[in-house]
């Protein structure tokens, strides 16, 4: 039997509670503030050539490649493990990163960077998993890589040679075709082409059933078949020279936009 | 001009019997040989004795006795066994002296002789090949053996019949390897990078098989094979991506 009287007991239970609530919370911060002392950022430049070549083989985390008016390279890495590392490498016309070859064998985090090259650069990247975006480049060639899971975003893109794979994650292409090679490929995601309305190029697309929208560049010269699941012929738009382009989608769908 | 050719010359030289250009050039020869100039000088000195001793001898004091003890020298000779084996042994020599000639030798070809000899062997050479390509094109079954060797030696015809069964098991067994080199080095991954790994995997397997299914209720479909193809590839590649990390 309890001879206390409810004040003093109601008192008690809510100084246990307090006590709780502010034991959580320290725990909830100390956490937070080791996880923040884990994140490091690095910012490295490195002098260029106008058309210097960017090569990046990342394992995790998120790519953004900038164009700017400059012949310097800036990488600015921020960094979720602190057992991550990696070494830029300089040689004559190739910068390049290969974080795979840096942390071999090691349970890495992710590693996101953030990239300005100069506008005439060929920027080829890899990631394992992971978003890359790639914007204003106007170089030979840009490629970017997802082998698993992550999205591609190419934007206002200018260059000879376009390849973007990822495995499952979207793929947006938003530039100018120059007459080259212009090759995407997702295994389970949607891929856009955005282009201007005068292209010319030659098209081979393949697609599951009623997944490819040619919208303003349907064409009389292309065919359809395998009940629509695959699409060939030449789009006559402009004079410019003509491009060739090759589309492979698994699972989602392929759409054409006009600009 | 070589020291053969004027030790043959060396007698018409000394007969005086030579073309202006041949005497230039053979006494040019014997400014630069040593060798040859003692020959010539040799000979020369035997000529000239010869010449100036010619029809001056003195008879032997006793012919007939001269002529008797030929007799017996050449009556005490060795039998004619003996003799053959001195034959033999001559010969001997003589193709052991043939063979240190050859090899011994100073191989001082003219350049008429030098082209003649390359452009001989390269005629030679041509041949061979083309009646042993031919031998091949007629016989393709060593073609085939070849292959099956599994040299890597390349089919010279295209009359080698090539089975796409192989072709999937090899890949099939590129796979496996693949695969077990990525699941040794898969506890080390980031299990973000573990989890889209294993998800792509499924999701391409998925895609084959659907693939597959569609192919043996419509064999003679080529984007569906086309597809399947590129789904294998992308596999391939993923696991080859993955097995290095």
């Amino acid at each position: 039997m309890n001879n206390r009287p409810p004040d003093t007991r109601y008192h008690h239970i809510k100084k246990a509670r307090a006590v709780l609530s502010l034991f959580a919370f320290t725990v909830l911060f100390v956490s937070f503030a080791a996880e923040v002392s884990a994140q490091r950022t690095i910012t490295k430049k490195y002098p260029a050539s106008k058309n210097v070549r960017f090569e990046m083989k990342n394992i995790s985390g998120s790519i953004t490649i900038e164009a700017w008016e400059r012949n310097i390279i800036e990488v600015a890495a921020t960094l979720y493990s602190p057992a991550a590392q990696f070494t830029p490498e300089q040689t004559e016309g190739c910068v390049g990163i290969d974080v795979v070859r840096d942390n071999r064998g090691r349970a890495v985090g992710d590693i996101n960077f953030r990239v300005r090259v100069p506008a005439n650069s060929t920027v080829n990247i890899e990631t394992k998993r992971g978003n890359i975006s790639i914007s204003n480049i106007r170089g030979d060639m840009v490629r970017a890589h997802v082998s698993t899971s992550g999205d591609v975003e190419l934007l206002g893109l200018r260059a000879n040679q376009v390849i973007a794979e990822s495995g499952i994650g979207n793929i947006v292409f938003d530039g100018e075709l120059t007459g080259g090679t212009y090759t995407f490929k997702s295994l389970s995601g949607d891929i856009s082409i955005r282009i201007p309305t005068n292209s010319s190029f030659n098209l081979v697309a393949n697609g599951v059933e009623k997944s490819i929208d040619l919208n303003v560049f349907a064409s009389p010269d292309l065919s359809f078949v395998g009940d629509g699941r695959k699409v060939y012929g030449n789009v006559n738009r402009g004079d410019g020279p003509r491009s060739s382009m090759i589309i492979f989608n698994q699972r989602g769908k392929i759409s054409f936009l006009g600009r | 001009m070589n020291c053969e050719k004027c030790q043959e010359l060396l007698s018409d030289f000394l007969d005086d019997a030579m073309s202006d250009a041949d005497r230039a050039s053979f006494s040019a020869h014997l400014e630069e040989c040593l060798q040859c100039f003692h020959a010539h000088a040799e000979l020369d000195s035997i000529v000239s004795f010869c010449r100036e001793t010619r029809g001056q001898y003195d008879a032997p004091p006793n012919e007939s006795a001269m002529w008797l003890r030929i007799r017996n020298t050449i009556e005490s000779q060795p039998s004619f066994a003996t003799a053959a084996t001195a034959q033999n042994s001559s010969r001997k020599i003589e193709r052991e002296s043939w063979l240190k000639r050859a090899f011994g030798r100073s191989w001082q070809l003219s350049f008429a002789q030098m082209v003649t000899a390359v452009v001989g062997i390269i005629v030679f050479a041509s041949l061979a090949t083309v009646l042993s390509l031919r031998g091949l094109k007629n016989n393709p079954g060593r073609v085939a053996d070849l292959n099956n060797t599994g040299s890597t030696a390349v089919a010279l015809t295209g009359n080698a019949k090539f089975e796409p069964k192989d072709k999937i098991v090899l890949q099939q067994q590129e796979m496996n390897y693949l695969i077990q080199v990525v699941d040794q080095h898969k506890s080390h991954w980031n299990p973000q990078v573990r989890q889209d790994f294993e998800r792509n995997l499924t999701l391409l397997d998925q895609t084959v098989n659907e693939s597959l299914e569609r192919l043996t209720e419509h064999p003679h479909d080529e984007v569906t094979e086309e597809m399947l193809n590129s789904a294998l590839n992308d596999k391939m590649q993923l696991l080859k991506e993955f097995s290095d990390l």
